[in-house]
Parts: C-alpha cells; sequence; structure tokens
C-alpha cells in the first residue's frame, strides 16, 4: 500500500504533533505516524524552555538564549523571538483546548513545586501548577491519596523547607482517603485524576478538601483535578472551596502531559491530520539526497508513506530515535551517524547529571533544521528534524525539553508548510 | 575506652564469619568495618557457590575444601543458596584433551560430576550454542553474599557478638611487642572511638595491606580486579561453566531473575578499584558469546566489580595463576604479639577460613571452646504460623523470599507490617516493602539509602532505581529516619552509586533506562539543580 500527501510527520510527542498541527494550518495536507504515545505521556505538561546554563540558574530564558552556542537548536531556529512565538501559538491552541497557560507574574520563569518538594524553572504552565499564589500565604497544606506512594507530604514539606523563600511558610500533611479499589497495583495521580472526571469523583474530591480549605487558603495537590475539564474542575474546586490550589509536578505517568496531548491531538483531528497510531517507521526510500517514502511496520505488513516532505520528530534514546552499540549512536531511520566517540566510557560524565555526549547526543542539522552530514552540507534535502532527535543541548540539565521540543517542532512544521 | 577480647578488622564474609565463629565460642570481639557490611568483594563477585571443578585440576586441596564447604553451606544457609546446580561445558574452542584429567581431578577432590547427552544439555539450557562437544553436570549452586554475610552477622550479634560499621581504623597500639588496642574513626559523624583488646585480626581483604603497615609490617595480598556484568534476564536456569583450565569470562550465573557473567582478572592498584571499564564489560561480552550465541540481545543491567585479595607468596605469580587458597599470618613470628592477618581464600570457603583463624585465636587466648558453625545453622526458619500470618501484610508470593532475606528480623518485620495502615511494595523489581525499608533503615548499621539498598536489594532490580528510589525516601523521611544526609542528597548519592554500574555499558536498551531516568530526577524533579538551592 502507499499513500500520499504533502508531508509526513513522523513522532506524537509535543515535537511532532506542533509541527504537524502548523504545517496542517498552514493548508497542507498532513499524515502523522507514531508507534508509541510520544513523551508527553510520561510529561509534565509545562513548558521548560531554558532553566540553567552551564549549571547556573538563568533569570529570564529568553535573555540567556542569546548566550547559548551556535550549535543549540534554540540558536539554529533564531533564538528568542522563534521561540516566543511559539509558545504564544501553543497557549492559543491550549485555550481552545480548555486549557489556560499561565506565564510567571514577572518576567522569567516559574518556581514550580514538585511532588518531591523542589522547586523547578519553567517558563510556562497550566494555571493549576502556577505557584505565584503561595507568595503572600503564610500557610499551606500539602496533600496526597492513601496508597498513592509517589507522593509523600512529609518529604515535600521536609523539602521545600530547605528553600529560602519557603523556610518560614507552615505546611500541614494531609492525607486523602483513597476513592477507588486499589487492588494490588500502584494508585497513581493519574488514576485519581480520571476517578475525579466523573461526578462522583468530582464530589469525593471537593468533600475530602473542605475541612483543609477551612484552615488553609492554599491546598498543594498531585496533579488529580481531572483530565479532559482539568480547567473546569480546577476553577470550580477553587471557587466552591475558596482556595488556591496548585497542582505539583509529577513523575510518569504524566497526567498534565496527557491533557495536554489531549487537546493536541483534538486540534490535529480538526486541522484534518491524519494520524496513524502504533505504526513504527522502520526504513526510509532515499534517492539522489531526497527521501521519497517511508515505511512503517504493522501487523499488516508493510506500508509505505509518499510525501514532499518529512518531519522526523521520533525522540531520542528513550522513545527510540536515537539507536546506540558500543562505540556507535545513529538516528534509528535514516541510519545518519551521530559521530560517537569509539569509546564508549568517553559518551558519559562521571556524574550522573554532569554535562557529556550522552546527554546531548542528537542529529546535526542547519537553520532550517536538516540534517549535515561530516562536511557540514544537507545530506536529505527535504527531510526535517525536532525535538529531542536533534543534538546540541541537554534537555534534563537544561530544563529545556518541551521548549525545545515545541519551538523546534513548530518551526519545522512552518517550513515545511511554507514550501 | 572501650573493652573487648578481640577486635576483628572487615566487615566481609571472612571477617563476620570470624565474627560469629568467636561469639558462639564465647569469646567478645568487635568487628569495625570502614564501609557497609559487606560492601567489598562480599559482594562483587558472581554468586556463585563453587563445586570446586574450577580448581580441579591446577589446585586439588583448593577444590576438596570448595565441595566440603559447598555442603556445608547448602544446610547452615540454606536460605541464602539458590540450588541451582551446574553444568561444565566443553565448547567447539577448547581442548577436548581437558576433559579426562578434568574429570579424573574431581573425582580425587570429591566432586561428583556426571556426563550429560549433549542434546539433553541442549534441552535443559536452550540459549546454549548447539556447537558444544560435552557437559558435565556438578554440585554448583547460586549463593547470594549480601544475605550471607548479613545472617552471619545476624547470627553473631546473637551471641553477643558487636560490629561497628563505616568506621575505618586509623591506628592499633602496640605496647612491648604486643597489640593493645585500636583506634578508629566513625566515618559517618567524624567521631573517634578507642578499644582495647588483646587480639587483633586483620580480615580486610583486600584492604589487608593497609592495615599491617598501620604497625610497620607487610603482608603479600595483590588485589585483583574482577568485572563482572549482570544482564535483566535469566537465559540460563544453571550454573554454567566452561570445561577448560580457569579464564576470563567462562561462567555464567543465574540468581532470581537475573544472570550474572563473570570475570576478569586484572592486576589492581588499589584495594577499592571497583570502577568496571567498558573494556572489561566488551571482553566479557566476547567471550561468554561461546557459550551463549544471543548474548548481546539481552539487555546488561550493571557492571560492577570487585577485588579478590589474592595471596602473594614473594616471588610467586599474581593474577589468574596465583593461588586461590589462604593464608594465615602470625604477625609475632614478626615480633608483634597478638597480631593475625587472614588473606586469599575464597568466598565459598569464607567459613573455613574463620574456623582455621579462631583456633589459632583460642589456642593464644587459652579458650578450649569447639568450633561450631559448620553445624549449627545461620537462622532458625520461620514458623508456619508466622509464614501465614506474613501472607496477611506482604504480597503472597513475596512472603519465603522475604523471609529469606530477613532471617531473625523476619518475625520484627511481620510484627511492624501488621501495626502498620498497609504496607506497600515500594521496590516492585527485588519486592521490597515499606515494613521492610523501614526496618532496616533504623538498623544502627545504616546511614543512607544505600546502605539500605544493600541489605534490602531495593533498587537492584529492572528499574535500577528510577521508580523506587522517590517513594524510599518518601517513606523514609516521613517516619523519620535519621539520616545524615538531606533527602535529596540522600537519593542523589543512591542514583549516583547505581549510575556508576550502569555507566561501562551505557548503550541500547540501557542507555534508553538511563534517559528516562535523567528526564524523572533532572528534568522533572531538579534534584541536580536542587543541590545547591536547598540548605541542609
Amino acid at each position: 500500500m502507499n499513500r500520499k500527501t504533502d508531508i509526513v510527520v513522523v513522532g506524537s510527542g509535543l515535537a511532532g504533533m506542533s509541527a504537524a498541527l502548523t504545517a496542517a494550518q498552514s493548508g497542507k495536507k498532513v499524515t502523522l505516524l507514531t508507534h508509541g504515545a510520544g513523551t508527553l505521556a510520561i510529561s509534565s505538561g509545562c513548558i521548560d524552555v531554558l532553566g540553567y546554563l552551564n549549571g547556573v540558574r538563568v533569570a529570564d530564558p529568553f535573555e540567556s538564549m542569546a548566550t547559548l552556542p551556535a550549535e543549540h537548536p534554540y540558536s539554529l531556529i533564531g533564538g528568542a523571538e522563534t521561540v516566543r512565538e511559539a509558545i504564544d501559538w501553543l497557549k492559543s491552541v491550549c485555550r481552545k483546548g480548555g486549557i489556560d497557560m499561565a506565564h510567571a507574574a514577572e518576567e522569567g520563569n516559574h518556581t514550580l513545586i514538585t511532588v518531591m518538594g523542589t522547586l523547578k524553572p519553567s517558563y510556562l504552565c497550566p494555571d493549576s501548577f502556577n505557584p505565584d499564589c503561595l507568595k503572600d500565604v503564610h500557610r499551606a497544606a500539602v496533600v496526597t491519596v492513601e496508597n498513592m506512594k509517589d507522593v509523600h507530604p512529609g518529604l515535600i514539606i521536609d523539602q521545600l523547607h530547605r528553600y529560602a523563600e519557603l523556610s518560614d511558610k507552615e505546611f500541614m500533611e494531609a492525607v486523602l482517603p483513597c476513592p477507588i479499589e486499589h487492588a494490588h497495583r500502584n494508585i497513581t495521580p493519574l488514576d485519581i485524576a480520571r476517578h475525579v472526571e466523573t461526578p462522583e469523583g468530582m464530589k469525593w474530591l471537593e468533600k475530602s478538601l473542605m475541612p483543609y480549605a477551612k484552615l488553609y487558603p492554599v491546598l498543594l495537590l498531585p496533579p488529580i483535578c481531572g483530565m479532559k475539564h482539568s480547567q473546569q474542575i480546577w476553577n470550580q474546586l477553587c471557587s466552591a472551596l475558596k482556595v488556591k490550589i496548585i497542582e505539583m509536578v509529577s513523575i510518569p505517568p504524566g497526567v498534565a502531559g496527557l491533557r495536554m496531548r489531549d487537546v493536541l491531538k483534538k486540534a490535529l483531528n480538526a486541522a484534518g491530520v491524519y494520524m496513524v497510531e502504533s505504526a513504527e517507521v522502520v526504513r526510509a526510500e532515499v534517492e539522489e539526497g531526497r527521501c521519497k517514502t517511508v515505511h512503517t511496520l504493522t501487523a499488516s505488513g508493510e506500508d509505505a508513506w509518499e510525501a514532499d516532505s518529512f518531519i522526523i520528530a521520533t525522540g531520542g534514546l528513550l522513545s527510540g530515535g536515537i539507536s546506540t552499540a558500543p562505540g556507535k549512536a545513529w538516528e534509528s531511520i535514516f541510519q545518519l551517524s551521530l559521530d560517537a566517540p569509539a569509546d564508549t566510557e568517553a559518551w558519559s560524565s562521571p556524574d550522573i547529571f554532569g554535562s557529556s555526549f550522552f546527554a546531548s547526543m542528537g542529529v546535526k542539522v542547519n537553520h532550517e533544521l536538516k540534517p549535515l552530514n561530516g562536511e557540514g552540507n544537507v545530506c536529505l534535502d527535504n527531510v526535517r528534524f525536532a525535538g529531542r532527535v536533534l543534538g546540541g543541548y541537554d534537555f534534563a540539565a537544561e530544563k529545556s525539553g518541551n521548549g525545545v521540543a515545541l519551538a523546534t517542532g513548530r518551526y519545522a512544521g512552518m517550513l515545511a508548510g511554507k514550501e | 575506652m572501650k573493652h573487648t577480647t578481640v577486635v576483628i578488622i572487615g566487615g566481609g564474609a571472612t571477617g563476620i564469619g570470624i565474627l560469629r565463629d568467636l561469639s558462639m565460642r564465647g569469646v567478645k570481639a568487635v568487628l569495625l568495618e570502614q564501609g557497609g557490611i559487606a560492601s567489598g568483594a562480599s559482594s562483587r563477585f558472581h554468586g556463585l557457590l563453587h563445586s570446586g571443578g574450577r580448581y580441579a585440576v591446577k589446585d586439588n586441596e583448593a577444590a576438596r575444601e570448595c565441595i566440603e564447604e559447598n555442603m556445608i553451606l547448602r544446610r547452615i544457609g540454606r536460605e541464602c543458596v539458590e540450588e541451582s546446580e551446574g553444568f561444565f561445558v566443553l565448547s567447539q574452542q577448547d581442548d577436548p584433551a581437558y576433559e579426562k584429567p578434568w574429570v579424573e581431578a574431581c573425582a580425587k577432590a570429591g566432586i561428583k560430576t556426571e556426563p550429560v547427552d549433549v542434546k539433553e544439555a541442549l534441552r535443559l539450557e536452550p540459549n546454549l550454542d548447539p556447537g558444544i562437544k560435552a557437559v558435565y553436570r556438578v554440585p554448583d549452586s547460586s549463593v547470594d553474599g549480601f544475605r550471607l554475610v548479613w545472617h552471619n552477622a545476624m547470627s553473631a550479634r546473637r551471641y553477643g557478638g558487636e560490629m561497628l560499621t563505616h568506621h575505618e581504623v586509623f591506628a592499633i597500639d602496640q605496647e612491648g611487642g604486643k597489640v593493645k588496642g585500636v583506634r578508629a574513626r566513625n566515618l559517618v559523624t567524624g567521631e573517634e572511638v578507642c578499644i582495647s583488646c588483646d587480639v587483633v585480626v586483620n580480615a580486610a581483604g583486600s584492604w589487608a595491606a593497609k592495615v599491617v603497615e598501620l604497625v610497620g609490617l607487610e603482608v603479600g595480598v595483590q588485589p585483583d580486579r574482577g568485572t563482572l556484568v549482570a544482564f535483566n534476564h535469566r537465559f540460563t536456569s544453571r550454573v554454567i561453566n566452561r570445561l577448560h583450565m580457569s579464564s576470563d569470562g567462562d561462567i555464567f550465573v543465574p540468581h532470581g531473575s537475573i544472570t550474572i557473567l563473570g570475570t576478569t582478572s586484572f592486576h589492581a592498584d588499589r584495594p577499592d578499584a571497583h570502577e568496571a571499564p567498558t573494556e572489561d564489560v566488551l571482553k566479557l561480552l566476547d567471550i561468554g558469546e561461546v557459550l551463549i550465541p544471543n548474548l548481546r540481545s539481552y539487555r546488561i543491567l550493571r557492571a560492577f566489580a570487585g577485588t579478590r585479595p589474592l595471596y602473594v607468596a614473594k616471588g610467586s605469580a599474581a593474577g589468574r595463576a596465583a593461588s586461590r587458597g589462604f593464608h594465615i599470618s602470625d604477625h609475632s613470628e614478626e615480633g608483634l604479639d597478638g597480631m593475625f592477618s587472614i588473606f586469599g581464600g575464597k568466598f565459598t570457603t569464607y567459613r573455613l577460613m574463620a574456623e582455621k583463624l579462631c583456633d589459632l585465636v583460642c589456642e593464644k587466648l587459652g579458650v578450649h571452646a569447639e568450633c561450631r558453625t559448620a553445624v549449627e545453622p545461620l537462622i532458625a526458619d520461620p514458623s508456619p504460623a508466622m509464614m501465614e500470618k506474613a501472607a496477611k501484610y506482604f504480597p503472597v508470593h513475596s512472603v519465603p523470599l522475604v523471609a529469606n532475606r530477613l532471617g531473625d528480623a523476619f518475625p520484627i518485620v511481620v510484627e511492624k507490617a501488621a501495626a502498620m495502615k498497609s504496607n506497600p511494595l515500594l521496590c516492585e523489581c527485588e519486592m521490597v516493602t515499606r515494613a521492610e525499608i523501614e526496618y532496616v533503615a533504623s538498623d544502627p548499621s545504616s546511614h543512607s539509602m544505600t546502605d539500605v539498598r544493600l541489605r534490602t536489594r531495593l533498587g537492584m532490580g529492572t528499574c535500577q532505581g528510577t521508580y523506587c528510589s522517590l517513594r524510599t525516601i518518601g517513606a523514609l523521611t516521613e517516619c523519620r529516619v535519621p539520616f545524615p544526609l538531606s533527602p535529596a542528597d540522600n537519593l542523589r548519592d543512591f542514583l549516583q552509586e547505581r549510575w556508576k554500574g550502569l555507566r561501562p555499558a551505557l548503550w541500547g536498551l540501557q542507555a534508553r533506562e538511563m534517559e528516562l531516568g535523567r528526564a524523572v530526577y533532572a528534568a522533572t524533579l531538579n534534584i541536580d539543580g536542587a543541590r545547591d538551592e536547598q540548605k541542609n
């Protein structure tokens, strides 16, 4: 079977979905091929743009962007201006989909609260994660749900008190009774968030929070305020209980990431993007430096997908966009070499969070996100790369994962859309 | 100033074995260990309970010791031994001329060998190379080093033996040619302790030479690095050995759901050469492929290294050619009365080594009690009623595992779990529940999450700490275990320790797992950034 559209996007993380939606909005016929659920499913759902540069906290991510090295994806796509435009675009997509995204009250990053009680710089977050209201109060309750193993108020409070700006606040531990049967499985924030989508779940949450809402003006919660209707549920709870609720950034499963994924999927659908799930791209046909087709493997066999241009947003090591073997690293679809040192030990730093080849390995591209060969020339003229498959940045140390995914995905979609 | 009769330096299998033996004979003893219990070579080996087959040709005496001790440990420490049996396999690359002398040497040492038809062997072990030439069954087994040492320690405590972990000995005092006492520093608090005693036993393994340097003497101990690779799959049911002169990378040992491949033998310039280089890992994969052709398709869980304390008499061979036998020095021969050193040997023979040394110490002290370590089990079996009770508070299928792991502490932990509102599994890979973690964390020998890991196997499984470490530090912070490190620092150290084992094999599925780990702990939780932003 051979299908043709204008553009084929591979990958349904934030980069792939942003690319596909942007291209479709510019009038192109777009096919989105995806193998798994994309990393939004394990993401915080907040847009980290740039939190640290060489280990130093940045005050304003856009100001600091100008000092990034030339091979950093932000530098390649034009820096602050391009990134700001992508953020404004995502905000409008999310608003249409029912999630209001919030900037920090002052210029620069938010300082989000995590379920470990650590603070994390991030540029844009859903309203429900905005921690600004904590500044004006002295007391807050830290809430968990019984049997939720990954959220411990005692740990969160201990940790929050270690930050100068929070050391004098009074925090109280609160444990809500678990509203669902848990058998022998973990209770995660995702289970509770889904339950809260139901009328009985919503009633349960409101009733369980009531006693704490009477005592504390701010409640810190794991991300449990619903899924599809999270914004309404959060609004409703805040006004009914007369409190401010702050959802804390949580580890996988990524509740807020899934909320955003849902919004983007709906937008893709509305824009006419043809999305094919459970379709792993296993190879590509390339002729004279141009990609003709990519081929997916499904239970029914191999399918070929033809397009004028391709956007590859397959992620990094975790998602499979990058493959490795001792002394070798390559991009998985086109087998582009990533110039890995032959000595595998030189890939990583003795410090787990240290900077290293391993942390920032990825495809080298030009200003149009087209891949470059060893001589620095474009080697695939109608293929662009976006998101973690790109090299030149360390999403974990910089706290720039969703920022780079969004900005490069949108940029690749715009360029392909103009062709 | 504290007083005891014997101070033992070193908390590995040998030192703890000595502590148990002396305590059972009624001799007062204190053990000092610079790290955690079994944190050196006693946990950094392949976990093979040797049948002795490996040494039969070269060192028949050592082989005989192995088979005798092997049978004793199956009895006294059966909670620590997985009776998996072993195959010796003649591969296409091995010299068939070795087969006959090997069979004869095994018979001479008292090791039962039974030829297995190659077709039958391939049916039992389908991952073996179909081209293998001959197979013999031997009584090899898998042994859990951590657990065996801990069970010895619990038994020693029951008899009054005392141990101080994270205590580094910095001086051995002497007067008139006789040892008087030992001074050590608590590495956690910085405090110094002085213990006066009549006898000092140096059982510091690869560190033995450093210990005798304190009294200006020398011993012939050469640390020898052995690297091992743990795979996230159990692809053999039995211990698999190559039927050839013992060499690198020729043993596969299955443990629970994993398999360990080892080992290399390289001269180490220091006793704590615990970094496993990628070079060693690649070498092990090359050699291992001869027996298991699809070896590279399995995910490597981690690589680790330990240092064997090889005994090298002056002018004799080092490395693979050095003796695996053990040696005891009575330093009175060099003018220092009351000091003994024991080194060399193998994990399998730790009990025998302890017995021989304790015989000498008792003779010196004029104690006539007999050694009973070969007959008395390390721990008593839990009662059926206790097992039944445990099934209410632990996942049912984990109860025997938990009982074996905890030994003496099992009833205490069951009662603890019964008193808790719930007892969730915090480490799903190794089935460690909150009650067990809280109990182990509150033991005086635990100072960090890494200590808890060593004893419970927390974070040693498939996720290598990615999922269990956050919830564990959460639980420990909530129950206010007074660790010296802040929660974030404790977690960072724990992950850093895991990283050391992941780094040497950072490709394929392992690299994938590590990117997830960095996404969770750095990108999402920012524990790297928190380092400078939090106060302790």
